[in-house]
């Protein structure tokens, strides 16, 4: 919740966000009406995976970026695969 | 053996991982199951152990419990809108300032914001006390994006911090976003990237602490945020 006021926040100030969360969060993620989500099948306080593991956090900051750019209206939620 | 006059149901036991006293904050989605959920939840775990420890895959047992705590977090609702603000990148990726913010708890080390006015809390009492931190204003550490792993400092009482303390890139991949921009992914990177404790009044965060946050970024350039709750 904490993180969707803050990407609210942002985006009212003219701030693109892009939200990385855990899957479980997703019901949470979609009533806060965010702009852009990616959901990643990833464990609770694990949201960019296993500790060292650098290929998978690089791979879904880079998928997350993408989504960043190219989203063209509010409510995107996509899932990372 | 004397009979126990007053044993502990079920549906008690699920609930004691919540903060109670088996409190798991990576079980604690087991009190917002059913009871007949949770024995399933528990059930199919056993039997997932044992065939990973069979043929040495741990992604049954993973697969199982992101399904459990997909399941539990389902009907968790708080904050709702209808609709919300929309802002477009309006350059390039290449061409952006970015920053990170978490809501991880990290902190640099020497740095502590010592919530609820404690000096060096630790994880047990943050955890204990996570009520506590429901009330206050959440506060933000500042965490240059060349720091060390080994200078930052994680504490959170609503989740599982184990895995942060051994990658903070988990949940604060500030290293990561570092390299995409050496590879030219973005432009320019803030100084520092930010993190907070999530566990915070929202009714504090939105109307005392926000405004300052934004104008911390507005006033910097920056054109985007990757967040990342936890």
């Amino acid at each position: 919740m904490s993180v969707g006021h803050v990407a609210r926040a942002l985006e009212e100030a003219k701030i693109a966000t892009i939200v990385i969360a855990v899957k479980a969060f997703e019901t949470r993620m979609r009533m806060m009406s965010l702009p852009r989500v990616l959901l990643v099948p990833q464990l609770l306080g694990r949201p960019l995976g296993s500790p060292f593991d650098e290929k998978l956090q690089i791979d879904i900051l880079k998928t997350a970026l993408q989504l960043l750019e190219k989203a063209e209206q509010n409510g995107i939620v996509q899932d990372y695969h | 053996m004397q009979k126990e006059n007053n044993p502990e149901s079920f549906e008690a036991f699920i609930k004691s991982f919540f903060y109670g006293k088996r409190s798991d904050l990576s079980f604690k989605f087991l009190s917002d199951l059913t009871p007949e959920d949770a024995s399933t939840f528990i059930q199919n775990l056993f039997k997932d152990v044992v065939d990973s420890l069979d043929d040495g895959d741990l992604f049954r047992v993973k697969q199982r419990m992101l399904q459990g705590q997909i399941q539990g977090y389902r009907e968790q609702k708080n904050f709702e809108y209808d609709d919300g603000p929309f802002h477009p990148l309006e350059k390039p990726l290449s061409s952006i300032k970015l920053s990170l913010l978490t809501s991880s708890g990290h902190f640099l080390k020497g740095c502590d914001p010592e919530p609820l006015g404690v000096e060096n809390m630790t994880q047990e009492e943050a955890e204990r006390r996570v009520f506590d931190f429901l009330k206050e204003e959440p506060q933000l550490s500042e965490i240059p994006f060349d720091s060390k792993p080994e200078d930052l400092m994680v504490r959170h009482g609503g989740y599982d911090i184990r895995a942060a303390l051994k990658d903070p890139n988990v949940s604060f991949p500030y290293q990561r976003i570092v390299h995409l921009k050496d590879q030219g992914v973005v432009e320019k990177l803030t100084s520092n990237a930010y993190s907070f404790v999530g566990a915070c009044s929202q009714m504090r965060l939105l109307k005392k602490t926000l405004p300052d946050w934004v104008d911390k970024f507005v006033n910097q350039g920056v054109e985007a945020v990757a967040l990342v709750p936890v």
